[in-house]
């Protein structure tokens, strides 16, 4: 990994790392201030979901924070830098998977509050009436969720060495990463993730504005001049596949969007923000409001863009910086900071709620079956904060000791999570996709991802080796279904499948049992 | 999605960044200097809300949700 070395006063270094410092200690203030008078009351779904009392505002805050991840930072500019256009799938996705949530968001909250769940994987036991799978999923999803948070630690560190000058080294910086983040979510969950998420977002809205009018501004004398160059200059970069040969073209464009698109309303990260909803009409209107925030993933793009012309020559990770070398090349240091901790803040809301689904996921589905702490939530959220601990300390570990295992695992996370869709959405509409059905699915589509990614054949015909996986996993769902054993479950429909709530279910306060 | 035909308009977003695509992956013409492909995925990412909006609209006239 390339820090950047920078000819920086030590006075420059002293203003940003203090900026910085200051701004780590307000983050956790403020996460653990988020439960301040609430006790310790409430089991795991006060901790997991935030007591299923969060409003549109708190929600749209949370949601766009999870979604604006360091990525957007680094990867999104460094991709914008490299390749141009493919970068694009990242809002088409997020739009559809936005409006697509205006009835999987509703769907699932009112499953989950019918039936006092708190995250997919009990939402799968419940579905189909076993308690293993709910464990099997919850392995699964970990597996595809550890790499993230490796990705948001990394992410930080390198973007906190930079705007430190260097003055705060990476493995320090790592550390730091995880520090601030389990300070505040082991104790304050989904509540301390939404409150952070209010920082997060004035800082990333302000600086990422900030900058879009001053980038093109410095360098380019403004966007016209900025723009007509790099038409004139970039074209490759401007259209599908994109510059530097990527084999990213239109097809893997609509293929990925579609999938991830998907995938994202599933995503067990998704899923704790929407079963965080006080009621269904905040999902609705956070699924109107929440896709004006990917109008912001467009500046990382441009000024990864913009910085081909001033920063040529960047190769490998260092290209992540692209942005960052702007920032630090042309800002005052207090401003450096600023944008910094806008950065880091995207590393840590994201990072605290993967933390916080993992340790769900375990506390509820995998140690929750432990008849000790079967039906006790208390004892289950005490199991989840540890898991919590558990799971940072081990992506820790593994970034310091072998940061590529991860990485490639990484590779695999979202195609990995998408060959859950069928078991989950497919699973909560129609009652005759099977227990065997939908494993056989699962076991098949996640054996073809891990197949294809692994010997470098995605994407393979131009198409997104997940949605391949994806069709075969489908297939075999529905023969399995059809052709195989049907387990016998006497429960009512009504209590196995999910609806969108009408407007009775809507109501505060008002549970329909 | 028969009885409740509001919610075809979440399919915009589909339609705006995917299905289109073949005609929008170009450069020329620009638009505000913007190459057309950035453009009008920009347009698709500020006409998405106003999509959702209207199914929510939908469903409030018809005192669905």
């Amino acid at each position: 990994m390339n820090t950047v070395v920078m000819s920086a006063s030590a006075t420059d270094t002293t203003v940003a790392t203090t900026v910085f410092a200051v701004f780590m200690l307000l983050t956790v203030a403020l996460g653990l201030l988020a439960v301040r008078g609430r006790g310790s009351g409430g089991g795991l779904a006060e901790w997991s979901v935030g007591g299923r009392s969060m409003g549109t505002v708190f929600i749209w805050v949370l949601m766009a924070g999870e979604g604006y991840t360091s990525f957007s930072y680094l990867g999104a500019a460094g991709w914008g830098y490299n390749h141009g256009a493919p970068v694009l799938y990242v809002i088409a996705y997020m739009s559809c998977g936005y409006a697509l949530g205006y009835v999987v968001g509703p769907t699932l909250w009112s499953y989950a509050r019918r039936h006092g769940l708190v995250t997919i994987t009990d939402m799968v036991a419940h579905r189909y009436n076993r308690p293993w799978l709910g464990t099997l999923v919850a392995v699964l999803a970990t597996v595809c969720l550890l790499p993230y948070i490796q990705l948001q630690i990394t992410g930080m560190g390198v973007v906190v060495s930079t705007i430190s000058y260097g003055a705060i080294s990476l493995n320090w910086a790592y550390f730091i990463a995880f520090a601030v983040t389990t300070g505040f979510v082991v104790v304050s969950g989904l509540r301390g993730s939404a409150w952070v998420s209010v920082l997060k977002d004035i800082l990333v809205i302000g600086t990422l504005g900030f900058l879009a009018v001053y980038v093109p501004l410095h360098y380019f004398d403004g966007y016209g001049p900025f723009l007509d160059r790099v038409v004139a200059e970039k074209p490759d970069w401007l259209t599908f596949t994109g510059h530097g040969g990527s084999g990213l073209g239109g097809t893997w464009f609509v293929t990925t969007s579609f999938l991830n698109s998907l995938t994202v309303v599933i995503f067990p990260t998704t899923v704790a923000g929407y079963l965080g909803a006080r009621n269904a009409d905040a999902l609705r209107r956070n699924a109107v409001l929440l896709p004006f925030y990917n109008v912001l993933l467009f500046v990382p793009m441009l000024l990864g863009m913009a910085a081909i012309f001033v920063v040529p020559g960047l190769t490998g990770s260092a290209s992540n910086l692209a942005l960052f070398k702007l920032v630090v090349d042309s800002l005052p240091a207090w401003t450096v900071g600023v944008i910094g901790v806008a950065a880091a803040l995207s590393s840590i809301v994201p990072m605290a709620v993967f933390m916080l689904v993992i340790g769900t996921m375990w506390g509820k589905s995998v140690l929750g079956t432990i008849p000790r702490l079967a039906g006790r939530p208390d004892r289950q959220r005490l199991a989840a904060q540890v898991v919590v601990v558990v799971a940072g300390v081990l992506a820790l570990i593994l970034t310091y000791a072998t940061p590529n295992t991860l990485v490639r695992l990484s590779l695999i996370s979202y195609e990995g999570m998408a060959q859950l869709v069928p078991m989950i959405l497919l699973g909560l509409l129609w009652r005759k996709l099977s227990l065997w059905g939908a494993l056989s699915g699962l076991v098949v589509g996640g054996t073809l991802v891990c197949a294809l990614v692994f010997t470098e054949n995605d994407p393979l015909w131009g198409v997104n080796a997940g949605a391949l996986a994806l069709v075969a996993n489908v297939a075999v769902a529905l023969a399995v279904s059809w052709l195989g054993p049907a387990p016998a479950d006497p429960r009512p429909d009504e209590e196995v499948l999910a609806s969108d709530p009408g407007p009775e279910e809507s109501v505060p306060g008002r549970v329909t049992v | 999605m028969l009885k409740r035909p509001t919610l075809l308009w979440l399919l915009a977003p589909y339609i705006l960044y995917l299905a289109t695509l073949p005609l929008t992956n170009r450069i020329h013409p620009t638009v505000l200097g913007l190459p057309f492909l950035f453009f009008w995925l920009l347009l698709a990412t500020l006409l998405t809300p106003a999509a959702v909006f209207l199914a929510w609209r939908g469903d409030k006239r018809r005192g669905r949700v």
